[in-house]
């Protein structure tokens, strides 16, 4: 233990006898207030045992509670939280040393807190608010954040129905062995399943073993060339994409694929009626959206026969920004910095995308080919990696509201 | 999640080249006779357990610092739009981040106790030691345009270096905003350092172009004189003495920016070898080309490595040393007293184009102003007989701020 926890540790035990030095009910003198609100200072310093983060009074009365957080000179550490259980009630982030302090304020009921500062020696600092406890703090966050998940269930439903009937036109397009129609209707089906793809993945149909990629509507639906499954073959969107595109010819097999597919998103449907998604789900689905961008959009991948990669880049974004959007009202609430971050990137991203819209291209984006990638590849990656870096961060605020 | 403290790493002593069991099995470089390469110096050993303090409140560490064994090098471009206040936290946080990697911890939680929450360390360098890493921040030219109203506030003699004979630069390995150098005895611990310093600026910068170096190609104080890809000791005439230090790589100018006073000016270049071609070439054009022999590293004039080069011996009517070699071209006796601090690596990026290895010289120089090395180069790109191996691919400068003093960051004053 070190010298700092056996000092706080200590401090502890004295106030259980009741000495009016260690502050509480009878005694809060010791911290200050300003305009109302009672002032506690967070100090980050570099000690001797690593670095701490030390508070100038560790009880106050419930109320107004002003934190006034400065790194003076503790290099590993850049952020503190105050903490109600597995709660996160107020946080101050990108603090260093050199930098201003920082300040976040709250109203507080009694109970017992804790100041975590990842990465201190002690990393959990125990403080104590005396008088009555509050009702839920930010119950209102969680209210939000709630309904909006409620709201996002009914958007993923309506995608999917969508994509019934985009599907549907598909095979219609491709039963009437019009190929350009077909092409057409392929780029049109893409978006709504690109949206809402972190939401289906890995749906396994009833009676199916979760190893056996048959019994995997995703995989069924969407696999690719780079993950094909020998034991269950090509099927799904990318099978009719290579015909459309590639061997430019409508066949019986690509009637049958085109089929398969109705089938599939049907099922996909069907089971897409009793989804209910958490805060957490949607946070962590709208960073799974990206990273799709990232490991199969900007690498042309994805649609290596028809080149509208920029089309799926377009809808996986729209997706994670509906989900994201869902979550505002109450992450705002949260962390007002964050959704100020968040809001900025994703405008950075849609911005960059609307350079390549194209309405004479199929699907409304300039397709995307090597020479594309070669040159804008790189500048594409870097703003999606810093949109889905912050998105990263959402979940965990989302499931601790 | 707390960092462990440090003990006794099990990696602790590594010997360098030369030491330990190398010695004896080796051979030397006449003809296949069995000859001891001499033996490493203390310093030549590897105490993995070394760390250098970031806060000097001088120098930044990665100049004088003896040259480790890998480099990890990234050039960075600021996004547009950025405004000097997100720069400044930036500083404030790379250099935080700095200090912390630099004694071998982890920068935030690896592990952290919430499932939800995502690593702010990725945790790659953890239980390794601090491996002598040295953390180096540079600022481009083109960072005191307009666009972050750094506009007028930047060091007197950063400017992009001109174009310079026999140039072949590539635009994609040059220029940048901002440089960051990371140099270590162990190439994870320098890797994490920089993955990690780049994560902690997504969004705010992105990635320009970065080298990957190995063996170090120049020696500081204590070292012995490295040898780069085609053989041949690099850096014998290195700055070594902190004298020489302060005539040559620290600026001093009062007329500099506070923040530069103390700092340098780094000058990198990339330099391409023709291995194949250089490979199949005679060792007495090899001798001839560097003005140096290949083994002992001697000047052609003399016969240990430290003589002092001759530029007027002659023998059999020509000059023992070719005044087009290498070393009559760069010796500072030739060039009014200029001495450049090298600092440079091997580097490889496997196989070209054309299936030939892809590999050379990461040249980094500092120095107090940046004519010397462009002086230097100048001449060297017009006559140097190494041309004929040798492209020069990339360029760039950036100024290297001095280091801050605990609770205090990188160039803080650039954002009073």
């Amino acid at each position: 233990m070190s010298r700092k926890a056996i000092s706080l540790a200590a401090l502890a035990a004295l106030c259980v006898t009741g000495l009016a030095a260690c502050g509480g009910e009878n005694d809060d003198s010791k911290a200050t207030k300003k305009g109302g609100a009672t002032q506690v200072a967070v100090s980050m310093v570099s000690g001797s045992d690593g670095d701490a983060c030390e508070l100038d009074t560790d009880s106050v009365a419930a109320g107004p509670v002003t934190f006034t957080v400065k790194n003076e000179s503790a290099a590993g550490l850049t952020e503190v939280e105050l903490m109600d259980g597995q709660k996160i009630l107020g946080e101050k982030e990108n603090l260093a040393p050199g930098l201003a302090e920082a300040t976040f304020t709250l109203t507080l009921g009694g109970g017992d807190y804790e100041i975590y500062c990842p990465g201190a020696t002690q990393e959990r600092v125990p403080f104590k608010v005396t008088g009555e406890a509050a009702a839920e703090p930010t119950g209102d966050a969680a209210e939000l954040l709630a309904s909006g998940s409620k709201d996002y269930t009914t958007y993923v439903r309506t995608q999917i129905d969508s994509m019934v009937v985009g599907v549907e036109n598909l095979q219609k397009a491709v039963d009437s062995g019009d190929l350009a129609k077909a092409q057409q209707a392929y780029a049109d089906a893409r978006p709504f399943y690109e949206k809402i793809e972190s939401d289906v993945e890995g749906f396994v149909m009833d009676g199916f073993d979760p190893t056996d990629n048959k019994g995997n509507l995703d995989y069924l639906i969407d696999m690719r060339a780079s993950n094909l499954d020998e034991a269950v073959g090509w099927s799904g969107f990318h099978a009719v994409e290579r015909d459309l595109f590639q061997a430019k010819k409508i066949t019986a097999q690509t009637k049958k694929y085109a089929a398969d597919l109705v089938t599939n998103v049907t099922k996909l449907a069907e089971v897409g009626k009793s989804l209910e998604f958490k805060p957490e789900d949607l946070a962590n689905g709208a960073a799974a959206l990206l990273e799709e961008v990232q490991s199969g959009k900007i690498t042309g991948e994805e649609e290596a026969y028809s080149h509208i990669d920029l089309v799926d880049f377009a809808n996986n974004v729209e997706g994670a920004q509906q989900a994201y959007a869902a979550l505002r009202p109450g992450l705002e609430k949260v962390d007002a910095e964050l959704v100020k971050t968040i809001d900025a990137r994703f405008t950075a991203v849609t911005d960059d995308l609307e350079g390549y819209k194209d309405t004479k291209s199929l699907g409304g984006y300039r397709p995307y080919t090597a020479e594309l990638k070669a040159s804008d590849g790189k500048k594409l990656s870097a703003t999606v990696q810093s949109l889905q870096d912050v998105l990263g961060r959402l979940a965990e605020k989302a499931a601790t509201a | 999640m707390s960092a462990e403290p440090r003990g006794f790493s099990r990696r602790r002593l590594i010997a360098g080249a030369g030491g330990g069991a190398v010695v004896g099995a080796a051979v030397g470089f006449a003809g296949g006779r069995a000859a001891s390469p001499a033996q490493a110096s203390a310093s030549d050993a590897l105490d993995l357990s070394t760390a250098y303090d970031f806060y000097t409140g001088d120098h930044q560490v990665g100049i004088a610092t003896p040259p480790q064994r890998h480099l990890v090098f990234m050039s960075l471009d600021v996004v547009e739009g950025t405004t000097a206040e997100q720069l400044k936290v930036l500083f404030a946080r790379w250099s935080a981040a700095m200090a912390t990697m630099m004694k071998g911890d982890p920068v935030g939680s690896v592990e952290p106790s919430r499932a939800n929450g995502v690593p702010q360390d990725t945790g790659e360098a953890y239980d390794l030691s601090p491996a002598s890493l040295t953390l180096t921040l540079g600022l481009g030219p083109t960072l005191f345009d307009d666009r972050f109203g750094l506009a007028g506030k930047g060091p007197r003699l950063l400017e992009e270096i001109p174009r310079l004979p026999g140039d072949e630069l590539q635009a994609e390995l040059c220029g940048g905003d901002l440089a960051l150098q990371a140099c270590a005895d162990d190439p994870q611990v320098a890797y994490h350092a920089i993955r990690g310093l780049t994560r902690i600026g997504r969004g705010l910068v992105t990635t320009r172009w970065t080298v990957l170096g190995f063996g170090r190609a120049s020696a500081g104080k204590g070292q012995k004189t490295p040898r780069n890809l085609m053989g041949l000791k690099d850096g014998t005439r290195n700055i070594k003495t902190d004298e020489e230090l302060d005539e040559f790589v620290w600026v001093t100018d009062p007329d500099e920016p506070a923040w530069m006073r103390g700092g340098s000016y780094l000058v990198t270049r990339k330099i391409n070898m023709d291995i194949e071609v250089w490979d199949g070439t005679t060792v007495e054009t090899q001798h001839a080309t560097i003005g140096r022999d290949k083994g002992e590293g001697a000047p052609l004039s003399g016969e240990k490595e430290f003589d002092t080069p001759d530029f007027k011996a002659v023998r059999h009517g020509e000059p023992v040393i070719d005044p087009t070699s290498h070393v009559a071209l760069a010796a500072s006796e030739n060039n009014g007293g200029a001495k450049i601090l090298r600092r440079g690596y091997n580097f490889t990026d496997g196989l070209n184009s054309l299936g030939q290895l892809d590999a050379g010289l990461f040249f980094i120089a500092f120095q107090k102003d940046p004519e010397t090395f462009v002086d230097l180069q100048r001449k060297l790109g017009r006559v140097d007989l190494l041309n004929e191996y040798i492209a020069h691919v990339g360029s760039a400068i950036f100024a290297v701020p001095r280091a801050p003093r605990s609770g205090h960051f990188l160039a803080q004053e650039l954002f009073g």
